[in-house]
């Protein structure tokens, strides 16, 4: 493909012609690119570039969502940033890069507005400057080099600004307009303004300095006058005023010659007025210094006439040659308006001399060149923005595969609402039912055979891809081939001797032959008809498609292939099941038909009502959607939902089978000869007859719909034309799975929705027709291996592990869970081995009977099981153990003394050495778990980056918890250690009894604790186990058991800040669950935030005074905390520290 | 046990209950979202969404954390994002990237973000993340050419054989079924920002209608797949590596289509419900076979 994106604009094929486009989607903005090429539209999704040399071709469309209407959008008018587009987004301005890929096509955002922005304009001499207004009554002057914030800023305090413009000629001056005053700034004259412009009776929507007399401003109002004001001569009154009968919403200077054009805000047919502006009458008052305000009323020269609704907007599209001091500038005008068209309006010469544009007149200066290219295009990547360079950014820039980015537009949908004509009547050439060019007929094709599916349109080179299903097998007649079909129209098509060109792709199922005889019969169907100048692709679809085509021109013309209600014509097509002829020759054929009548004006009906959102049904692959559903809810409990049907219905069932068998013996001569392919056309099966896609059912209902109602009014059902549709009845009921399952929509829940003859009976208080449906829970909690009651009565945190398993066990065998009942049992008796002969040298661990192996087959079993409680349950011992041990070993050295752990070093021999160069290298040692200490703050700081709460904290703790448990009971030691100056003691001393707690211990009765804690589980269960626990832990925090949680994740988790990660967010649940007040911005998720840290007691964000436990670093507010010591001494985050005892804790 | 009848005027297609179990969305084909609170035996209908232009195929809501946030699917083709503040619901995002019907909608993992998954008839997959201020990226993945049906996140899991004090290597993946009767994993890759093809599956013979990957985290990853064949597939990957291993839910074939299954919170029961109208229950047992555990019919 390749579109010719720098081109001449005098090649334009779209100059001088009058064209509409229909653009839906709320735009509510437009704006031209200097170069007048592309045209960019702005809604709250996002912009819309349109290229109008090539307007069939979708548009590029740069996503970006906003709540609030787009109120202005303008093309950098600069030669040297055309690729610049502002728009607004509420009080932001945007800057859009479209040299960029649409995705970052975003370049600045300008912010700096406090309520919407109403209006934006470029400076027309600086490229970097521009100004906006809001409603706010600021006006900010930008320069894009700086964008972070205005460098002028100007207000009257009193009343919103409606639009801001530059003066053209004088890059100092702008003019605002608020409620019914203009004012005119002066940027070096800060916030004073020059002049104020007092007249109007209402408010103004719109000013516009003239481009040629710097002075001269226009203003239009509400009151429905412009008035025409000249500051420097007179400031007190307007030196012309226009009454029209019409609020005016925009006014402007033409930008040639000398006229204006205003556009009515209400009413005024919807048209944009042109005017000229007297210039005699101007020459006399010149020497008038006593300003004489002229009043007239509104005298048109010419009325753009057309649009349905209201123009939105107005602007012009110019060209003229390159390089040249000659004015030989051509316009047109284009319009946008509220009726979703967008239209250009040639301009005639005659026009120019009404507004005394003299044409070709030598000019001064040359007139500003533009690139002549459009940016419809995707951009792929980046592309180095090189303003001087010009010519090699073009050159990088240009691709050719935007169009494979166009999906977010129908091709052909686009393509039908484009209009063109070469004829200067642009009032009536958008009724006219002809075709006009190849981009309309191939819309028009496109919706007549909904089955073809274009894989490629470029109406600009001529190219289509298409593929289909025909009957080419030679074998099978009944049999359809795959086709895929390229075919090149040479530009003058359908002229005489520009026949298109056909090729077919190779295809194991089509013969050679076949495919002659075909490439034959195609080309003299092409000639046939461009020899007549006329368009064939219409034709040469229906054969490719096996129909009959008719050699006989006269006859074919008759038929208009031009459809203005395209989307009806489609539905209809698609639901008819057979190809467009048949369905057309039917309708022809039974028109006398009464019953057909009926059957079409359903139709008819349910195509208003079912939406298709423009899409090609047959290519709608969208399944048939569930009727019935069953989702688990979090508590093993199952919700299902149901449609149902009644007794009333499954009568009706059968009375229609009945009608059904009816049917099928009067009907079957048609079945037979017609083969309906809509269900195997996409997965190139032999029919299916159980539907799939959503929209097979969607016709089926309504055509099992319309049988119901003929066969309850005893309707005769012998008419020939009736076969179509038994057809269709046929695929419904050929078998009784589909037609059970057919029945409830049958019976009226999709005619409720899709077809009003239906919806009255509904309003008739038949309520056999109107859909039941039930949703219900199903408790199903005795299937899941978890159970919430054991959770409640589960003990996590005890310091005797065998009486928490037989607590368990008892638990267990309260709720009925044998199996678990006995494994706690069991836990529970090796427990209690264990604890017994602790003293004892030999531990049983690795023996059949001995607890490792007890707890591997128990893992293994419970994983098998998928029982997640049970297995963060046994961890839960282990953890428990291990923390049991650790204290147990710590109680001997608090036992020996208080002086030191590292003196109970010294009872082992091996150890000496080592304890030895602990207290030689005491200061190295203290400096080295300093860094120790700063690393683990760094923790919790980057923790609070994450806006973690004070529980992630805890989870830190918990991290930490196996040595601070003993740590905290080692406090004597860290005391000493506060002498050398250490803020917070604890963490050094931490490092010290981990150290000693795994190394120093060799003796025989610490030896079984050692074990087990070690050996119990195996280093891959442990990682698992962990992994289990936190899923528990969800669980617990879904069935709403927060301090089970807590507990348990206190107990379990000894594990990596990567652990931590994986739940660091349902900590901060726990915090919405305590307090529902806390406010979590849905949208930032990771953002690094301020210091935030919350009271441990209240919940809330701590400022100010607070209290800091030194131990286990929580906080809480002052007074929060006054009142938790008062009673308990507990730290109140649960993490077991008691503050009062470690810290100090009066305020 | 609750029950609600006739909560819409036309078919209901989904139905899910909050984290905490307190509100029920449900969706129908007669356009309309209705929000449900459920507090024990009773029921009370809080409000009811109106915005989609389609029949609503299925709803979702987000983690609690990032507020009271339900995100809708619907046959013209949009997804939207819905948000509750001061018992007011409003539209807070539209995501209208598919150009036909989209099927199906998840919310990522909360540790991801508030990302969502979009699966389309346009055969492509979305990922919406929402940033700030309303932009969205969306990834868009052409998954399986003829449509996708259903789309469903992995739980979050992390690579395994990470050295000690590694942070070990996020597993970020998602499934996809469709109507080219496949099967696809997905995979998340950080360097790219973007997602790959891990794996296809084949074993269906007609369109893949639902994909369910179990949000247990145990031995293995389960995904169970349910289609027009009439079948139900349990594909199993040990350690979160190496092949997919196949098994059928049912040797012989199930009386009709099935449309949707569903997995139990840890994973153990999956529920798969059909064209019959029925609700069907089943349990690996330890040899590794699915059992029947139970049956629901309205």
């Amino acid at each position: 493909m390749s579109i010719n994106n720098r081109g001449d604009p005098f090649d334009s094929p779209t100059f001088g012609k009058s064209l509409s486009l229909k653009v839906d989607g709320g735009f509510n903005a437009i704006s031209i690119n200097p170069s007048a090429r592309d045209v960019v539209l702005a809604s709250r999704q996002g912009l819309y570039i349109i290229d109008l040399d090539d307007p069939f071709s979708p548009p590029r469309w740069l996503h970006h969502e906003t709540p609030w209407q787009v109120a202005d959008v303008q093309w950098c008018p600069h030669p040297a940033k055309p690729h610049w587009v502002v728009s607004t987004s509420n009080q932001k301005a945007i800057i859009w890069n479209l040299n960029r890929s649409s995705s970052d096509a975003i370049e600045y955002a300008l912010h700096g507005h406090s309520r919407a922005i109403t209006d934006i304009n470029f400076n027309p001499q600086e490229p970097d400057i521009l100004a906006t207004c809001s409603v706010d009554t600021y006006v900010h002057a930008w320069d894009l080099r700086s964008p972070k914030r205005p460098f002028y800023s100007t207000s009257p305090w009193r009343s919103s600004a409606s639009q801001v413009k530059w003066n053209h000629k004088d890059s100092n001056i702008m003019a605002s307009s608020h409620g019914n005053d203009v004012f005119i700034w002066d940027l070096r004259n800060g916030s004073t303004p020059l002049v104020k412009l007092e007249g109007h009776k209402s408010s103004v929507n719109s000013i516009d300095f003239n481009r040629f007399k710097s002075s001269e401003i226009m203003s239009s109002s509400n009151d429905g006058t412009v008035k025409f004001w000249d500051y420097s001569r007179c400031v007190t009154n307007s030196i012309k005023t226009v009454q029209t009968d019409f609020p005016i919403w925009r006014g402007r200077y033409l930008p040639f010659g000398k006229g204006y054009c205003v556009m009515p805000m209400v009413g005024g047919d919807n048209s944009v007025y042109l005017m000229n502006l007297d210039d005699t009458d101007h020459e006399e008052e010149f020497g008038n210094t006593d300003c004489v305000e002229k009043a007239s009323k509104l005298q048109p020269i010419y009325t753009f006439k057309g649009h349905s609704d209201r123009v939105i907007d107005f602007l012009w599209r110019s060209r003229h040659s390159h390089d040249t001091f000659i004015d030989d500038r051509e316009f047109e005008l284009v319009t946008w308006s509220k009726d979703c068209s967008l239209r250009l309006w040639p301009i005639s010469d005659i026009l120019y001399d009404k507004v005394n544009f003299e044409r070709n007149k030598r000019l001064e200066e040359k007139l500003p060149d533009y690139q002549y290219m459009t940016y419809n295009r995707e951009v792929k990547g980046n592309v180095v923005d090189n303003s001087n360079d010009y010519k090699r950014v073009k050159e990088n820039f240009v691709t050719t595969s935007g169009l494979t980015n166009m999906n977010n537009v129908n091709h052909l949908n686009w393509l039908s609402g484009v209009r063109m004509n070469d004829e200067h009547s642009p009032a009536d050439m958008f009724e006219e039912p002809k075709l006009h060019n190849l981009g309309e007929e191939v819309s028009a094709i496109g919706h007549k055979f909904p089955k073809v599916v274009f894989e490629k349109i470029s109406v600009s080179t001529g190219e289509l891809v298409l593929t289909l299903n025909g009957p080419w097998d030679e074998n099978d007649p009944d049999e359809y081939i795959f086709l895929r079909i390229e075919v090149k129209i040479p530009a003058d098509y359908p002229c005489k001797g520009n026949a298109p060109r056909f090729r077919i792709e190779e295809n194991d199922k089509l013969t050679s032959a076949t495919k002659q005889k075909m490439m034959k019969k195609l080309n003299e169907i092409t000639e046939l008809y461009t020899d007549s100048g006329l368009y064939c692709l219409e034709q040469c679809l229906h054969y490719l498609l096996g129909e009959e085509v008719s050699m006989d021109l006269e006859r074919s013309i008759d038929e208009p292939l031009f459809y203005l209600d395209v989307p009806n014509v489609s539905e209809f097509n698609d639901f008819s099941s057979v190809t467009g002829t048949d369905m057309t020759d039917a309708s022809v054929e039974s028109s006398s038909d009464s019953e057909n009548g009926v059957f079409k004006s359903a139709y008819d009906d349910g195509a208003e009502i079912r939406n298709t959102f423009g899409r090609n049904l047959a290519m709608d692959s969208t399944p048939v959607p569930n009727e019935c559903g069953a989702i688990w809810t979090s508590t093993g409990q199952l919700l299902t939902f149901f449609s149902t049907d009644n007794k009333v219905d499954r009568k009706q069932r059968t009375s229609l089978k009945l009608t059904r068998e009816q049917l099928e013996t009067k009907a079957q001569e048609e079945l037979k000869s017609d083969k309906d392919n809509v269900n195997n056309m996409l997965d190139g099966q032999p029919s299916d007859v159980r539907p799939k896609r959503y929209v097979d059912t969607l016709v089926k209902k309504d055509a099992a719909s319309h049988v119901s109602d003929s066969s309850s009014s005893e309707e005769s059902d012998s008419d020939d034309s009736f076969g179509s549709f038994v057809d269709d009845w046929n695929d419904i009921v050929g078998n009784d799975i589909v037609a059970r399952t057919q029945v409830p929509a049958l019976l009226g829940n999709f005619g409720k929705s899709f077809g009003s003859v239906h919806s009255e009976s509904v309003k008739t208080g038949d309520s056999s027709r109107v859909i039941k449906n039930v949703i219900m829970v199903n408790d199903f909690s005795n299937l899941i291996t978890e159970s919430k009651d054991l959770a409640l009565q589960y003990d996590i945190m005890t310091e005797f592990p065998e009486e928490m398993a037989r607590h368990n066990a008892l638990a267990a065998e309260k709720y009925g869970y044998e199996e678990i009942s006995h494994c706690w049992q069991i836990l529970s008796d090796m427990l209690m081995a264990e604890k017994t002969d602790s003293f004892t040298s030999f531990t049983w661990n690795s023996n059949p009977l001995g607890i490792k192996w007890f707890m591997k087959e128990a893992i293994v079993h419970f994983e098998l099981e998928g029982n997640i409680q049970m297995l963060s349950m046994l961890y839960c011992v282990v953890a428990n153990l291990y923390r049991d041990n650790l204290e147990s070993s710590e109680s001997y050295n608090v036992q020996d003394s208080y002086k030191s752990l590292v003196s109970y070093n010294f009872d082992d021999s091996k150890e000496v050495w080592k304890s030895d160069v602990n207290s030689q290298y005491s200061t190295n040692n203290t400096i080295n778990s300093q860094g120790d200490m700063s690393y683990k703050s760094k923790i919790l700081a980057s923790l609070d980056n994450h806006s973690i709460r004070s529980d992630e904290i805890a989870g830190v703790n918990q991290y930490l918890m196996g040595t601070r448990v003993a740590n905290s009971r080692a406090m004597p030691t860290s005391k000493r250690n506060s002498n050398i100056g250490f803020p917070t003691p604890i963490i050094p001393a931490l490092t010290r009894v981990t150290d000693i707690s795994v190394e120093l211990i060799h003796d025989d009765v610490l030896e079984s604790f050692r074990n087990s804690v070690h050996e119990i589980l195996e280093p891959n269960d442990i990682i698992k186990c962990k992994r289990y626990v936190l899923m528990y832990a969800k669980l617990l925090y879904r069935w709403g058991l927060p301090m089970e949680r807590v507990k348990l994740l206190k107990m379990c988790l000894l594990s990596s800040a990567a652990d931590l990660h994986d739940d660091m967010f349902t900590a901060s649940d726990l915090n919405r669950v305590n307090n529902n007040s806390i406010e979590v911005n849905w949208i930032t998720s990771s953002k690094t935030d301020n210091f935030v840290a919350s009271c441990n007691y209240c919940n809330l964000r701590i400022k100010g005074n607070m209290f800091v436990c030194g131990n286990c670093q929580h906080i809480m507010h002052m007074d929060c905390a006054k009142k938790w010591w008062a009673i308990g001494n507990e730290c109140p985050s649960g993490c077991g520290c008691h503050c009062p005892n470690e810290y100090d804790v009066s305020p | 046990m609750v029950s609600i009848t006739n909560a819409h005027n036309d078919l209901i297609h989904d139905a899910v209950l909050d984290y905490y179990g307190k509100r029920l969305a449900t969706c129908s084909s007669d356009k309309t979202i209705k929000v449900f609170e459920v507090d024990g035996e009773t029921h009370k209908l809080l409000d009811t969404l109106e915005g989609h232009e389609g029949p609503v195929w299925r709803v979702d809501w987000a983690h609690p954390k990032f507020g009271t946030i339900l995100a809708s699917c619907s046959y013209d083709g949009k997804v939207i994002v819905w948000k509750e503040e001061n018992g007011r619901w409003s539209q807070i995002a539209t995501h209208a990237v598919h150009s036909a019907s989209v099927n199906s909608v998840q919310w990522a993992p909360h540790e991801y973000g508030v990302m969502l998954l979009a699966a389309s008839s346009d055969g492509k997959v979305s990922i919406i993340e929402f940033k700030e201020q309303g932009v969205s990226a969306p990834i868009i993945i052409d998954a399986h050419t003829v449509g996708v049906n259903s789309a469903c996140w992995a739980p979050v899991s992390y690579e395994d054989g990470a050295a000690a004090g590694e942070q070990p290597k996020e597993l970020r993946r998602f499934v996809t079924g469709g109507a080219d009767n496949l099967v696809k994993v997905w995979r998340y890759n950080s360097e790219t920002q973007t997602y790959a093809l891990e794996d296809t599956l084949s074993g269906h013979a007609d369109w893949v209608r639902d994909v369910a990957w179990s949000p247990s985290v145990l031995l293995r990853s389960y995904i169970a797949s349910v289609s027009q064949d009439k079948t139900c597939i349990v594909w199993s990957q040990e350690n979160n590596k190496g092949p997919w291993k196949k098994t059928e839910v049912q040797q012989d074939k199930f009386p009709d289509v099935l449309w949707r299954a569903s997995w139990s919170l840890s994973g153990n029961i999956l529920a798969l419900s059909g064209g019959d109208n029925k609700v069907t229950l089943w349990k690996e047992n330890l040899a590794g076979a699915w059992e029947p555990a139970g049956e629901v019919q309205q």
